[in-house]
């Protein structure tokens, strides 16, 4: 394949992705790939650190949602230890990764996504960001903004700083939490909840604008995975994996994390750096699967909160299945706001979340552990191999970006088949194949996207002739 | 002396490789950034084009470190457009924690990770950006404090030079009155050797220092050592506990390889 694309083996991305579309001699478009790297090369540098290292080392790979990586990664040293962490913890890590979700929904909906969606998907690009939207819709902006101040600052006031935090430790958390701080957060929870039902309305308002988008951004039946409680509930912080298919039909009903490689394997296409996750038993590429907010929704029964059932139960009236169209990322970010806002107020009134006793100590006594939890943007997995010293030997990160990308490839092969016309890229289109990855929301577009636009190339190919190109950031 | 000011000051953010936590840091600035966007045009990643740097501009936010060659090549065009260059994190400012590859062989890295390496266009070393271009100022942190880099760009916009202080994390215990974790508790603490900025968070939650914000202005790292060692730890403890996120700073990486088994 002629396209090449430099990639910084280490971190996570080299400055710019890459969409190339490919066009056949009638002028259609046949196929179209997104290219990103994974964050992997941590897997390598993290060889031979102790294993308590490792929330602290492996949070770095991500500034957006450095808590996922932090809980993950302590779930695993957890396992490592053998230990069974206090209650108490268990529901303070609940508390800070829900927090982490709200602030990084509140960044995707409204700092990245609401300008393409109040000013409209053709709007001038130099106004379509955060920043036009403060003068548009001040009201939107300043909402977005307060959300994620409120998750940021609980994250900062739980853990002492907002981004590469250290309170989440092996074996539960290093601080107990205040009376004070509990009744403080416990306050600003009903402004947050109102902000939030505001916007959902907003957006349900908006909706009918946008039927040729959510008609064609990644609107295809597929496979759904994300973790849920024993009950079947929404989940992100522990429980089983659950699979289902595009009817919502159960394909696997509890996967146990530590069994993940039965279940998930991972294609190498060979004009791709990227690999390809897909569901085993299925097989490639059937067993295409999505992850994130919107295949949350479309696994668990229910929410468990009342707000958050309430808007779910609107949002299953989208379909008699499981709601295929990626445009719905952005509604069920909205919808986990809600329960994140009500779930973290109802774990600050348990009883116990004040105890004093929030971490177990214990010497490693397994070679080997599995920590899985929902990030902001889907399943996030940490396993780690021991050494006698402790030290690791091996690991190995799956990322909620890794796991829907052969979700976007097809996404934005749908979007372009339905918005690029001849062999020139116009605006409008451009834009509309970049909105289907912003659906997925996966941290490059999150972080690089953040005020101006992503930084992108995108071509236009027939075999191996450039049509046009268009190079952003 | 102030010049009169007949257009808004143009500020430019950068990235090259990085987390994105420390431009991120920016945007938390949340009440402060509906009050900046007043003060100042915020070209972020402009508008591209091919000829996609388009300047010059007043203030360059420079993150993340140089790991490919063609970013050693963006960087000279951005310091060409720039008044004043700004680096911000630790990735920018030592080469971060992928700087830990500079101690092995990158090609083991890229063929263990990525299935098809040859396509893999990547540099020996992550690096600092002012191993290649002139930096006005540095700014530490992993990631940065946002009080500093408000500071930092407040007193870049009015002419002045920023008050970010270079002495060690020990005086900000001292200031929170935090007992000293390595003297009360006999847990090894960077703290010492570490440049302030942090507030002393992590000795707070009773954790030793393992130093975010980099080296401090001339820090005595061999009596940090001696002291480590006293405390019990060994000689690849030692290493491990200078190379984390600025593994490649100039006092980590020289006391780091002091340990090293063949330079005994």
């Amino acid at each position: 394949m002629a396209n090449t694309i430099t990639i910084d083996p280490v971190t996570r991305i080299e400055g710019h992705s890459k969409i190339t579309i490919y066009m056949d001699d009638q002028g259609a478009v046949t196929d179209a790939r997104f290219h990103v790297t994974q964050f992997r090369g941590f897997e390598k540098f993290c060889e031979g650190r102790p294993f308590y290292e490792m929330p602290a080392l492996t949070a770095r790979t991500c500034g957006i949602c450095p808590v996922s990586h932090l809980v993950a990664s302590a779930k695993a040293c957890d396992e490592l230890m053998a230990v069974r962490i206090p209650e108490t913890a268990v529901k303070l890590r609940k508390i800070i990764n829900l927090s982490q979700l709200i602030q990084s929904h509140a960044l995707s909906f409204f700092h990245l996504s609401s300008p393409d969606l109040l000013l409209g998907m053709d709007a001038d690009p130099n106004s379509r960001n955060i920043l036009g939207l403060l003068k548009s819709h001040p009201e939107a902006a300043r909402d977005g903004i307060a959300l994620r101040k409120f998750g940021q600052s609980v994250i900062e006031r739980l853990a002492g700083k907002r981004i590469h935090p250290a309170w989440v430790v092996p074996g539960g958390v290093s601080r107990p939490l205040t009376a004070e701080l509990r009744d403080e957060i416990l306050e600003e929870i009903p402004p947050m909840l109102e902000i939030a039902q505001r916007s959902l309305e907003t957006f349900q308002g908006l909706y009918e604008g946008f039927e040729r988008e959510i008609e064609t951004f990644a609107n295809f039946p597929s496979l759904f995975m994300g973790l849920v409680t024993d009950n079947d509930n929404l989940e992100h912080y522990d429980g089983k994996l659950r699979v289902v298919d595009a009817n919502r039909n159960i394909v696997h009903a509890g996967i146990h994390p530590a069994s993940y490689q039965e279940f998930i394997a991972e294609a190498v296409e060979p004009d791709s750096y990227l690999k390809s996750p897909y569901y085993r038993k299925i097989g490639y590429p059937d067993g295409l699967y999505r992850v994130g907010p919107l295949a949350r929704l479309n696994v668990c029964e229910r929410c468990g909160t009342p707000l958050a059932d309430e808007a779910l139960r609107t949002f299953r009236r989208l379909s008699p299945g499981a709601v295929l169209s990626s445009f719905h990322y952005h509604y069920a970010r909205l919808i986990e706001i809600i329960y994140g806002l009500e779930k973290t107020r109802d774990l600050l009134r348990e009883p116990d979340i004040l105890d004093a006793h929030v971490r177990a100590h214990a010497e490693p006594n397994r070679f080997e552990g599995v920590g899985m939890s929902e990030a902001p943007r889907g399943m996030l997995l940490h396993h780690y191999r021991i050494d006698e010293q402790g030290l690791i030997s091996w690991s190995n990160l799956i990322i909620a970006t890794g796991h829907n990308n052969l979700a976007m490839n097809r996404g934005i092969t749908q979007a372009a088949k339905a918005f690029v016309k001849g062999d020139k890229l116009e605006e409008g289109a451009l834009n509309r194949v970049e909105a289907v990855i912003r659906c997925y929301d996966p941290c490059l577009s999150c972080s690089t996207h953040a005020i101006g636009q992503m930084p992108l190339l995108i071509e236009l190919r027939n075999g191996n002739n450039v049509l046009d190109r268009k190079h952003r950031g | 002396m102030a010049a009169k000011r007949t257009r808004k000051p143009k500020l430019a953010v950068w990235k090259f490789a990085s987390c994105d936590g420390c431009q991120l840091s920016l945007l938390d600035c949340e009440d402060e950034l509906l009050a900046v966007t007043g003060q100042v045009d915020i070209a972020y990643f402009p508008e591209a084009s091919r000829e996609y740097i388009r300047g010059p501009y007043d203030l360059s936010l420079v993150e993340g470190s140089i790991t490919t060659p063609h970013d050693a090549e963006r960087i000279h065009k951005i310091r060409r457009q720039s008044k004043v260059l700004v680096t911000i994190g630790a990735c920018a400012t030592a080469g971060g924690i992928q700087a830990l590859r500079n101690f092995g062989d990158v090609k083991e890295f890229t063929r263990l990770v990525y299935p098809s390496p040859q396509f893999i266009e990547t540099l020996k070393k992550s690096t600092a950006i002012a191993d290649h271009v002139f930096v006005d100022f540095e700014l530490r942190g992993c990631p940065i404090s946002k009080e500093q880099l408000v500071e930092v760009i407040n007193a870049y916009l009015h002419g002045r030079k920023p008050a970010v202080p270079t002495h060690s994390v020990c005086v900000e215990c001292k200031r929170r009155g935090t007992a000293c974790v390595m003297v009360a508790s006999g847990i090894p603490c960077m703290g010492p050797v570490t440049q302030a900025g942090c507030g002393a968070l992590c000795p707070a939650y009773n954790r030793g220092c393992y130093g975010c914000f980099g080296p401090m202005e001339t820090p005595n790292t061999p009596a940090a050592s001696g002291a480590f060692s006293r405390l019990g730890m060994n000689e690849d403890g030692i290493i491990r506990t200078y190379r984390s996120f600025n593994a490649y700073a100039e006092a980590f990486r020289r006391e780091s390889e002091r340990h090293e088994p063949t330079n005994h």
